[in-house]
């Protein structure tokens, strides 16, 4: 009995299910509709409604199952497919092509990302110039409402944004779940301190030849985004890079190994955000009363940011990013979101709450915009 | 100079996780005073110095010797390039890798004073793949002052992992800066060995 009681802990009644999700209703309405929802354009309209739906559906779900890495899940790679559609179909419109030129650069008119973040901190502070060529504020993913939201979401969630806000981590999470078992099952410990490596080149070579050299050489993403137009030698070794890089780490060793590896391997801002967790408010922790050392957490874990010595300690390493895959692995319910301050094993229901509602609301209200407009461009397509 | 420095940052880690511990008890024996451990981190890193220059001088007359036409200036370094990047590479990544530092030899030495300029001497002559690569670069640059400013680069990236050496009993959790260290001198072999690439498609095309 009792350890049924300890499966089913998250798990909420219909009606409380219904309570919680209400909040979460009412902001993502005000937030797509404005209060006004409008349906004169009816593909626009089912847009909006099928996303409005679809958000409130999948936190519904969070509570009523008590599950959070599935549900989560969905929305993450949904963000990360719509995001680069739109990213796409925006260049297409505007310069009729995927690739960047010398004069688009020259004009400040390529998209920001967060990625460039650890880059511009040096540049900035002894320049005092964004050595990113974007726009500062207006237009086409500008880079002060990045950095700003960046900043708001890492001092809430510390890593927790690689899992809830980034819009590129759903490309190797979503790789990472096709095969039912891993291939691949052991990697070489030092391999997760790699990101710090790739963070500190990163930042010496942008500082010292004043360029987003990570956009320019390593972004496994400019796959799916927007690219330097190959016209030398240079440029096509860029374009080998990117695409080696997309398809080795997004591509197939997600998929060999079921871990999320371009995030564990090589991104620089998710060492950052790695350093973050030590000041957020949220956190994971290890019921250790509770634990009875299965270590299926570990094994599910896609950050490899859980070892079988992490667990018996009773703290997760600074690399977990909050996915709560850990959590909907657990058959004790021993391991679950916790606040700073609050003893492990307490709280568990109120903690997990708070921190879905932030996390959650934060993704929902990032990610509507561009999940609308590719539903927009589909219904567009299909009809 | 900012690959070459760049190459010295990445590499000097490397360098001072060998090195480093046999050089350490050396420069700090018998010494509380922190004038004598700033003589003696000096004279080291003088010593490194002027190697570093002579092999400046030295690989910039050989590359002006050798590679005469524009297509051997490409391809032979851009070779070069390929095999001590992999090297460099290899070093990072495998798991086999033996710390081994020819600065051991100053145990040999019985007059203390001259431990530093031995240990300076050793250590810039350990001839190790960052080291080859930067006496590559060396060797096809346009002009002598360009060669120097390589080395230097390398010099002050390489020097700058030293400095806090008289504190490294004091750093906690050196094994993961360690391995940050060992996985950087890795990323930048991968610099060199594209840098490599470029070279020889670069030399291809345009001969």
């Amino acid at each position: 009995m009792d350890n049924i009681l300890k499966t089913t802990g998250m798990k909420k009644s219909l009606g409380k299910s219904l309570l919680y999700t209400l909040p979460m209703f009412l902001i993502t309405f005000m937030f797509l509709t404005g209060g006004k929802p409008n349906f004169s354009d009816t593909a626009s309209g089912i847009a909006l409604l099928t996303v409005f739906i679809l958000v409130n559906v999948l936190f519904f779900f969070m509570h009523f199952t008590g599950k959070t890495d599935k549900y989560r899940a969905v929305l993450f790679i949904v963000f990360a497919l719509s995001l680069s559609y739109t990213l796409i179909n925006n260049m297409l419109e505007v310069r009729k092509a995927m690739y960047f030129s010398q004069a688009d650069i020259l004009e400040c008119k390529i998209p920001f990302c967060h990625l460039v973040i650890p880059m511009m901190i040096l540049p900035a502070a002894f320049t005092k110039s964004i050595i990113f060529p974007g726009s500062i504020i207006g237009g086409f993913a500008n880079i002060s409402s990045m950095v700003v939201l960046w900043l708001v979401a890492t001092l809430v969630l510390g890593r927790g944004f690689c899992s809830w806000g980034c819009f590129y981590g759903g490309w190797d999470d979503g790789f990472s779940r096709i095969r039912k078992r891993p291939v691949i099952k052991k990697i070489n410990e030092l391999w997760k301190w790699m990101p710090y490596a790739v963070l500190i080149m990163v930042i010496l070579s942008a500082a010292l030849t004043l360029m987003p050299t990570y956009c320019s050489w390593i972004c496994p993403f400019k796959a799916v985004t927007e690219f330097e137009q190959v016209t030398s030698v240079e440029s096509a070794t860029k374009a080998g890079i990117f695409l080696s890089l997309f398809g080795g780490l997004v591509i197939v060793l997600p998929v060999m190994t079921k871990k999320r590896t371009q995030c564990s391997f090589l991104c620089p801002l998710g060492a950052i955000n790695s350093l973050s967790n030590k000041i957020t408010p949220f956190t994971v922790k290890i019921d250790k009363s509770a634990c009875n050392e299965c270590f299926k957490c570990v094994g599910v874990c896609p950050l490899y940011a859980l070892s079988k010595e992490d667990i018996r300690s009773g703290k997760v390493s600074i690399f977990c990013s909050k996915c709560g895959k850990c959590m909907d692995a657990c058959p004790q319910n021993a391991i679950h979101y916790g606040i700073k301050g609050v003893p492990s094993g307490t709280l568990k229901n109120f903690s997990r709450n708070l921190f879905l509602f932030v996390s959650y609301l934060f993704m929902a209200v990032f990610s509507a915009g561009s999940i609308i407009n590719t539903f927009h461009g589909l219904l567009k397509f299909i009809f | 100079m900012t690959d070459s420095l760049i190459l010295g940052l990445s590499s000097g880690s490397a360098c001072l996780a060998t090195c480093g511990m046999v050089m350490f008890p050396y420069l700090m024996a018998d010494s509380a005073n922190v004038k004598r451990i700033a003589v003696d981190l000096s004279l080291f890193l003088i010593t490194r110095l002027i190697i570093y220059a002579i092999m400046a001088t030295l690989a910039w007359h050989f590359g002006q010797a050798v590679f005469k036409s524009p297509v051997v200036r490409n391809i032979v370094p851009g070779l070069l390039y390929i095999i001590f990047a992999v090297m460099l590479v290899w070093y990072s990544i495998s798991k086999s890798r033996n710390p081994s530092c020819p600065a051991k030899m100053v145990k040999t030495v019985s007059n203390k004073r001259l431990v530093p300029i031995v240990l300076g001497l050793t250590n810039s002559l350990g001839f190790c793949p960052a080291l080859f690569i930067i006496l590559t670069k060396g060797s096809t640059e346009r002009t002598l002052v360009q060669s120097y400013l390589a080395f230097l680069g390398f010099f002050v990236g390489s020097s700058l992992w030293f400095l806090p050496l008289p504190l490294a009993g004091r750093i906690r959790k050196k094994e993961v800066i360690k391995n940050i260290g060992i996985l950087a001198t890795g990323l930048a072999g991968v610099i060199f060995l594209i840098k490599g690439l470029t070279n020889i498609i670069g030399g291809i095309i345009n001969g």
